[in-house]
């Protein structure tokens, strides 16, 4: 442990740590700075972190200075804040300052810091500036604006040590100096949005997102990232009942400040076009009120076979399996090979469903195409399909059209088309629930926006349903939850209706060391 | 022996066939290797270059054998580099060490890779020094066919290749760092330190990194002993160093003095003063990066560390510019100017923004452009440059600039026009043309 003393408060903190991060820990700010990221290099380069540090000589940037030992360092006074001032300065004089048409506006590095070191008059001649080539297209998601630049190096950064793809450079020297792709190279990695991200200022920005929407009106909701099992936590920026883009949120246990562009693009799925905007029985739209009826009179009648999916919450999943087990029904998930892909080495895992360790952990089993279009054809009664599509419709579209099929879902496709009723479910950025991921862990995401058209949270739907044939029903979710619990054998944990930010590993958590923190 | 017939390193310039072994040999060149190798260890070599109080040549200063020392205990794989990318305005000493007497360079590295025990030595030539490599290169073969270089050298076990690189002409490739990445095939541009070089360099391991005036003062040390080093020069500047002189003086070019030298003999005795019809205005005496002096100052200076740094300027590499009276400042700090802002490496901001934006001012002042804040403004952009980078670059461009607009601030006043222009002749202006 090293003792310091930073802008008059005594702090000891482990050898080792970065005077930057000891610093963020006293001010309860991080200083200013661009190029500092904590999970690339030190690069030591945008000079805004200066601090002086007493016995130095000159200032020095607190990213590349680790703690000693009776360190006496200063933060806030007059000449680190002189110093940082002027650096911002040197940031700024070549910056074309179009702010009014910039993306970033509104959370740039470059506003914020002006903000609060900055607040000068300019001094640079308009007729002095350097000019950039502007709006050049790098890549499939990315595009940029090089005289926005502030060669933080970040991306060159990312690109170079996290994804290994290189494709980012810094080209030329002096104030010549600017990012960009060698002629030939696209920036095309399934990581490129991270370069978005971590760029500070309005260099890089989204392709998808440019233009859409003014950032300062976008409100943030807690999510994981449906796409696939490694369960990246992001957030989920919306406005006004729709979803305009979905950013990393900081997870060290799972996704680091990291999330892959295959992921980011899935909050169009919430407002696509072929999103069920109300209930239909035998082919024609209808209102809840006949559909919950014809559905209580299916499950009254006889439930043959539920078929669950590992794109179901957590909750979903145990109120499926209730269901069945009321009914006598068959409970099984499949197919077992769909929804699987190409996984890498950093955060796209190849099962790309969300809970499939959800399924596992309420023991649900997932059958391959065709013994699930059997047990569906030998189903005897109605066929309760949930959450996803059952597979490829060339093996079991036959079975599910064949059979009394009742479909909970998001999305008018092959099983929706099969189905004599369809029930319109909610996307997951419309609602609340828990994935388990392919470590165990339990992930909570809430609920962003409002449901499309008639959509109605899945559980109270099949609560409603579990009500009618008397069977203790869950009035709220916390309730579910205290019984899903139970049911998994995990009453000791009292989070599981408010998961920690990070996530629960249960087997982990019953240990002394807790789970991830945000 | 009078200073003038001191020759320490100098002994070969000028002279016919002084870039080969045999005349090397015949006036005992390879002797200090023999020396070293045959019964000395390699912290014995480094004692004695320490006592002789050697400080790098090439700008900074550094004592050369307390760099050595950093080299941490142990290390698997040392690595060690001669820094022949000068390129410092005013500066050509190495190249005339290179071109007349590559062998005592090669000697002096030899000695000193087996001092902190590095099995492999660069020399990174400039790019614009192509005919240096070709000398260097047969200098080199030379000595491998001599048996000074590759295995077993002289019969003592010790193994050293040494290999000529050849630069692509960047200034900033004169920084030990910027050096190293460029030799491992990256940007040149420098490093952030810690950690430094001594510690881990080329390929992440130790590397040495020395200027070619100072490896090749090595073997003399090593001959002679670090007494008779240090009885030449000062207390704190030891030994000769080699000044290269350019402008209007009557006989320009690379001298050997001892250090502690007065300006004023110097410039009287040996430069024989100002070439007819010129006065002397001022001298930038170690280098275009270090603060110019007016004449009156220089001439109550003497030419060695302390003398000079108290007069406000710095030894640096001895390239020394003397400036005449004609010389219009301004069109002196431009050209300065934009040497800097062409050669910023770009990757700190300070260096990389204020570069540009003093060459800009000082560009603008002579076009008659400027107005009385600009010269505040300098100021200004220098307060936000000096001491906050990774390498002192940024300081290689505020300390000219201040100093010649401290020291000469009436001939920049004397450019601005009044009333100041209310507003720029562009309203949307075009990018820099350069």
């Amino acid at each position: 442990m090293a003792k310091l003393t930073i802008d008059g408060t005594e702090i000891e903190v482990p050898d080792g740590t970065r005077l930057f991060d000891a610093c963020a820990d006293v001010r309860g700010q991080a200083l200013p700075h661009f190029c500092y990221h904590p999970d690339l290099a030190i690069a030591g380069v945008c000079r805004l972190c200066q601090v002086e540090v007493e016995g130095m000589p000159k200032l020095t940037i607190a990213c590349n200075t680790m703690v000693r030992d009776g360190m006496v360092v200063h933060t806030r006074n007059d000449k680190v804040r002189a110093a940082a001032k002027q650096i911002l300065e040197m940031h700024l004089i070549n910056h074309p300052v179009d702010c009014p048409i910039c993306d970033q506006a509104g959370e740039c590095g470059l506003q914020d810091q002006y903000m609060i070191y900055g607040l000068y008059d300019a001094e640079v001649e308009q007729a002095d500036k350097v000019h950039k080539e502007k709006a050049q297209v790098i890549g499939p998601h990315v595009i940029l604006d090089k005289e926005r630049c502030v060669l933080c190096s970040r991306c060159v950064r990312f690109c170079a040590d996290v994804t290994g793809t290189g494709e980012m450079g810094i080209f030329n020297r002096g104030d010549r100096a600017e990012i960009g792709v060698a002629p030939g190279v696209e920036l095309d990695n399934n990581y490129s949005l991270n370069t978005v991200d971590i760029c500070p200022v309005g260099a890089l920005t989204s392709r998808d997102f440019r233009f859409e929407k003014r950032v300062w009106m976008l409100k943030p909701t807690d999510g994981i990232c449906p796409g696939c099992a490694t369960g990246c936590n992001v957030r989920i920026d919306h406005e006004a009942g729709r979803v305009y883009r979905l950013k990393p949120r900081r997870n060290d246990a799972v996704n680091g400040a990291w999330m892959c562009d295959k992921g980011r693009m899935l909050y169009k799925d919430v407002h696509d076009e072929h999103r069920l905007g109300a209930p239909r029985l035998e082919g024609a739209d209808t209102d809840w009120a006949t559909a919950g009826q014809a559905f209580a009179a299916r499950m009254a009648a006889g439930l043959g076979l539920v078929v669950a999916s590992p794109h179901c919450s957590l909750e979903e999943l145990h109120l499926l399996k209730r269901l069945a087990e009321a009914k006598g029904a068959g409970l099984v998930a499949g197919p077992a090979e769909a929804d699987r892909g190409d996984g890498d080495s950093l955060l796209l895992d190849g099962d790309r469903a969300p809970n499939r360790a959800g399924l596992a952990l309420l023991g649900i089993e997932e059958l391959p195409g065709a013994e699930l279009a059997n047990r569906i054809a030998s189903a005897g009664a109605t066929v309760l399909v949930a959450g996803g599509e059952p597979g490829d419709v060339a093996v079991v579209g036959e079975a599910l059209r064949a059979a009394d099929t009742v479909f909970l879902g998001t999305h008018d496709r092959a099983t929706a088309g099969a189905a004599r009723l369809v029930l319109p479910g909610a996307a997951w950025a419309e609602k609340a629930g828990i994935f388990v991921n392919r470590q165990g862990r339990f992930q909570r995401f809430l609920q962003a926006v409002v449901r499309t058209g008639q959509a109605r949270d899945d559980w109270r739907v099949l609560g409603e349903v579990l009500s009618g044939l008397d069977q203790p029903h869950p009035g709220s979710l916390r309730e579910l939850r205290g019984e899903l619990a139970q049911a998994l054998d995990l009453e000791h944990l009292e989070h599981l209706d408010n998961l920690p930010a990070g996530g629960l590993v249960p087997r982990e958590a019953a240990g002394p060391a807790a789970g991830g923190d945000a | 022996m009078t200073p003038k017939e001191l020759q320490i390193l100098s002994a070969r310039f000028g002279r016919d066939n002084g870039h080969k072994l045999a005349v090397y040999e015949a006036e005992g060149g390879y002797t200090a290797l023999r020396m070293a190798l045959s019964g000395m260890q390699p912290s014995e070599v480094r004692e004695v270059v320490k006592d002789a109080g050697l400080r790098g040549r090439g700008g900074a200063g550094f004592p050369t054998g307390v760099k050595w020392g950093f080299v941490p205990e142990g290390a698997d794989m040392i690595y060690f580099m001669v820094n022949a990318d000068e390129s410092e305005p005013g500066t050509f000493k190495d190249r005339y060490l290179l071109d007349y007497d590559p062998h005592q360079t090669i000697e002096g590295t030899i000695i000193s890779c087996f001092a902190v025990n590095a099995r492999t030595a660069f020399i990174y030539i400039r790019g614009e020094f192509g005919w240096l490599v070709d000398r260097v290169q047969k200098a080199v073969d030379e000595a491998y066919a001599a048996g000074y270089l590759g295995r077993n050298i002289l019969g003592s076990g010790y193994d050293l290749d040494m290999i000529v690189h050849k630069g692509a002409g960047a200034y900033i490739c004169g920084e030990e760092t910027g050096l190293i990445n460029s030799i491992e095939g990256r940007k040149g541009q420098p490093s952030i330190k810690p950690p430094f070089p001594a510690v881990q360099g080329f390929l992440d391991k130790p590397t040495i990194v020395n200027n070619v005036e100072s490896v090749a003062s090595v073997p003399w040390i090593l001959n002679n002993g670090a007494a008779a080093y240090k009885a030449i020069g000062t207390e704190k500047s030891c030994g000769t160093k080699l000044f290269s002189v350019s402008g209007p003086v009557k006989r320009p070019g690379v001298y050997e003095i001892p250090l502690g030298l007065s300006f004023r003999e110097f410039f009287h005795e040996w430069l024989g003063g100002m070439a007819d019809g010129e006065e002397l205005k001022a001298v930038i005496v170690g280098g275009s990066s270090v603060p110019v002096l007016p004449a009156a100052d220089i001439m109550n200076c003497n030419l060695d560390y302390e003398s000079l740094g108290q007069a406000g300027t710095m030894l640096g590499s001895g390239g020394m510019i003397v400036i005449p009276e004609r010389s219009d400042m301004v069109e002196l700090i431009q050209v300065l100017m934009h040497f800097y802002y062409d050669e910023s490496c770009g990757q700190c901001t300070p260096c990389r923004e204020g570069t540009g934006w003093l060459y800009r001012i000082v560009k603008r002042l002579r076009g008659g452009e400027g107005s009385a804040k600009d010269l505040d403004l300098i100021e200004h952009v220098c307060g936000g440059m000096a001491g906050l980078t990774i390498c002192p670059l940024a300081d290689a461009a505020v300390m000219p600039m201040r100093s010649f607009l401290d020291k000469f601030r009436p001939e920049f006043e004397a450019l601005i026009r009044e009333p100041v222009p209310a507003v720029s002749s562009s309203r949307w202006p075009r990018g820099e043309q350069e």
